[in-house]
């Protein structure tokens, strides 16, 4: 498995595993009583903030253990450059992943457009969000794996 | 995707290179051996001037490491 592909999986368990955790938080807090979210949009608006955050620092410690733990397994200090056909396969990957956005964010205004209470529309970009980007790697492995 | 209708003998032009390895090429274009790789195997087609660079350091001409294999497709008239 190339450092490309390995970098891909990552990606997406520690995006599956903060998403979960926070969520977890977060829910576990409204039960709680600390934070309502049925009807306090500012609080949603600090759930994100605070979210994007805590995502970009967990992301930073989990991949510098990646690069540690690949770096002993396979006696490979330096990360391979990014060269034209990664860039290609990450073009594609990207667009991919917006189709799946838009496509929820469409969805997600549609279901307000029925009737569904407006928290649901935050919790559904954080669903779509964390789909989006599964889907972002899980092309990247796909187009390194099949070809582009 | 998938194969493409260019082939290639770069295979063949790097055992005739001193067996030069597929990182050695890779390191000589400016790619990663991942991708020298997916173009052996016909799974990438390179841009031109990825194309130009691998065979300018095989000192031979483009057509000479890079064949485009032109298939006709028949459409049948009902």
């Amino acid at each position: 498995m190339s450092y490309r592909e390995k970098e891909n999986i990552i990606n997406i368990l520690s995006g599956l595993l903060i998403t979960l955790i926070y969520g977890w938080v977060v829910l576990q807090r409204h039960l709680e009583g600390t934070i309502d979210l049925t009807t306090d949009y500012k609080t949603w608006g600090s759930v994100f903030l605070i979210f994007i955050l805590v995502s970009i620092v967990a992301r930073i410690i989990i991949y510098i253990i990646f690069h540690i733990i690949n770096a002993i397994a396979t006696r490979e200090q330096r990360i391979p450059a990014e060269d034209e056909r990664d860039k290609l396969i990450k073009l594609k990957a990207t667009r991919n992943s917006h189709y799946i956005f838009s496509s929820g964010f469409v969805m997600s205004v549609m279901a307000l457009a029925f009737g569904m209470p407006v928290y649901m529309i935050f919790i559904a970009f954080i669903i779509v969000g964390l789909i989006s980007e599964i889907v972002d790697n899980g092309s990247q492995i796909y187009y390194y794996r099949k070809g582009v | 995707m998938g194969k493409s209708q260019i082939k290639n003998n770069i295979r063949r032009l790097r055992f005739n290179a001193d067996e030069m390895t597929q990182q050695q090429l890779a390191d000589a274009v400016g790619a990663s051996r991942q991708t020298i790789i997916a173009i052996e195997k016909g799974n990438y087609s390179p841009s031109l001037e990825l194309a130009f660079r691998i065979a300018h350091t095989f000192s031979t001409p483009l057509e000479e490491v890079f064949l485009y294999e032109h298939i006709e497709i028949i459409k049948k008239k009902k």
